[in-house]
């Protein structure tokens, strides 16, 4: 008797003791992602200071003359714009879609459809951005179903050359992004209570103003977390200004690639990787700021 | 009179509005199906017949079958390794309050946080910086890829192994332990049947986005080693026919049975 007591007081202490166990549970997933992705980010910082030397690849040093580069460089600076112009409209038109795609799905009263329609979002997520933009270049190519509807009737003469465009790339990023900022907006929908909505269109106000002063309030935090995520996920795409951009269209992703294999400058690749970084992580902070201060200045 | 017409007919835009933006999401896809069974021999509208022999083709094209095989195995070790790695790591999240736990599970998600151009650059940096100093060779290999493949998987299995022990009570655990039985005993009989769900939809997971990566592997493949979502995307910047539609279809069929299987484990319309 006194010993299963006393067995039973150390098994019960070595779960309410914990002590190093989280941490020897944690420690194998930690190591392999602090050594195989923070260890590598930490060394490619450092590249970044390296001069480019043709013949040796890199020299040693610590100069500032990559980050320079970049923002003296018009090319560079056209590559920038281009990159944050492409992302604002993108996310424009997600938050315009989204919004309306995920009142309706959160506000549909079948439960089968709502269901239905979420894995219908979900699922092209999944499916890889290659496969997802190959589809547009079958609508947007000269050859392609928009052309031939627009000729067949009567539209247009001959075919308008889509693909290659900024607005091919906007379209597509559009359409690759959206599902994002629906499921991010949904979760949110989810927690809003319904009888708020039906409270205000009960004391008379319309269908639009009881959306625009009930819902969108509550549907901020949302709003705001979508635009993030659909503002860097466009910042960071290479599958679709590749496909639908062509080789003359020069967003950032596609730019490092290109600096890191075919150029082969490795300090310069690493600078601009860094400056993608700091751009997301700036947006990410400085938004969330912004966003802090006015949820409180209106409260 | 005139504002219920009006009211109606706002009703009416906003309805085709929403299924116009659901379709302009699911378009892309279902051309790809419809495309790939196309006769025309080069990508052109309207088809001049049907017929499924581009499936054919495409499996006899050395870029396509190898890539799939290669995308196959790398995602299958990746995902496998980050259950192995990740599943103690999120019992511990799931389980304990300590120190440092915020960070270690912010670190664990960082992966999918940061750019994965970017995070492909410096992994491959890496590899070619071991390689110059211990001469093994991690850049172009499959173990390098693997490695690069299991970073991606180890996020989603973390994330579903978190989300599925939350409903989960651990005095059930207790329980088992308090009653005699062994912490072994208590892990095989009581704890890995209740964590089994989430492990099999977090490898599912990690399996898909790894199958799907392009931006990790850019850089780390090499010359006769190049995973599906690569070949395509080469294939596709120089020609668009039915085959690559194709190899396009059965990406999007394979992943959809996986997603199909993992909704059995996690609802995703209660996840997402």
């Amino acid at each position: 008797m006194q010993g299963d007591a006393t067995l039973g007081t150390t098994k019960r202490l070595s779960i309410g003791v914990k002590g190093a166990a989280p941490y020897q549970l944690a420690a194998p997933a930690l190591l392999f992602v602090l050594v195989f992705l923070l260890l590598p980010l930490v060394m490619m910082l450092r590249l970044s200071f390296f001069r480019y030397d043709p013949a040796q690849m890199f020299i040693e040093a610590f100069t500032l003359d990559n980050y320079v580069k970049f923002f003296k460089d018009e090319f560079y600076q056209q590559v920038l714009w281009r990159t944050l112009w492409i992302a604002s409209v993108t996310t424009a038109f997600c938050l315009v879609g989204g919004v309306l795609v995920a009142y309706y799905i959160a506000r549909t009263r079948s439960a089968a459809l709502r269901r239905y329609l979420i894995v219908a979002i979900v699922l092209p997520l999944f499916m890889g951005n290659v496969v997802r933009t190959a589809g547009w270049i079958i609508v947007l190519d000269n050859g392609g179903l928009l052309n031939f509807l627009l000729v067949r009737f009567g539209i247009v003469p001959e075919a308008i050359r889509f693909l290659y465009t900024p607005g091919a790339v906007i379209a597509a990023l559009i359409s690759v992004l959206l599902p994002y900022m629906i499921v991010t907006l949904n979760s949110v929908m989810q927690n809003i209570d319904i009888s708020l909505e039906e409270a205000s269109l009960n004391l008379g106000a319309s269908p639009f103003t009881t959306f625009r002063r009930v819902v969108l309030p509550l549907l901020l935090p949302g709003i705001f977390a979508g635009s993030v995520l659909c503002f860097i996920l466009s910042m960071n795409a290479y599958a679709t200004p590749v496909l639908v951009g062509g080789p003359e269209f020069h967003m950032m992703a596609p730019t490092i690639y290109l600096q890191m294999s075919a150029n082969m400058n490795w300090p310069f690749g690493s600078a601009l990787a860094f400056v993608l970084i700091a751009l997301t992580m700036l947006l990410t902070i400085g938004s969330s700021i912004v966003f802090n201060r006015s949820t409180r200045a209106s409260a | 009179m005139k504002d219920v017409i009006l009211q109606k007919l706002a009703r009416g835009a906003y309805l085709s509005s929403v299924w116009l933006i659901i379709l302009f999401v699911l378009f892309p896809l279902a051309i790809t199906f419809w495309v790939a069974f196309f006769s025309n021999r080069i990508m052109s509208f309207p088809p001049e017949g049907y017929t499924s022999s581009w499936f054919l083709q495409a499996w006899s094209l050395a870029a396509f079958r190898d890539g799939f095989l290669l995308s196959l195995k790398v995602a299958i070790c990746a995902s496998l390794l980050a259950i192995l790695l990740a599943t103690p790591a999120g019992l511990a999240i799931a389980r304990y309050r300590f120190r440092g736990r915020e960070m270690i599970n912010t670190i664990l998600m960082s992966p999918l946080m940061i750019p994965a151009i970017v995070s492909g650059s410096a992994i491959y940096l890496f590899y070619i910086d071991l390689q110059v100093r211990s001469n093994v060779q991690f850049a172009s290999t499959f173990y390098g890829l693997v490695i690069a493949h299991t970073l991606i998987a180890i996020p989603w299995v973390l994330r579903l192994m978190i989300a599925s022990l939350a409903g989960l009570n651990p005095s059930i655990e207790e329980a088992s332990l308090s009653l005699g039985a062994g912490r072994l005993t208590t892990f095989f009989r009581i704890t890995f049947p209740m964590i089994r769900p989430g492990m099999t939809a977090g490898a599912l997971f990690g399996f898909i986005a790894s199958f799907g990566d392009l931006e990790k592997s850019l850089l780390i493949v090499g010359p006769g080693r190049i995973t599906l979502p690569i070949s395509m995307l080469n294939y596709l910047q120089y020609r668009t026919d039915p085959t690559i539609m194709a190899v396009a279809t059965i990406q999007i069929l394979l992943i959809g049975c996986a997603l199909i299987i993992s909704d059995r484990y996690v609802r995703l319309s209660k996840t997402f």
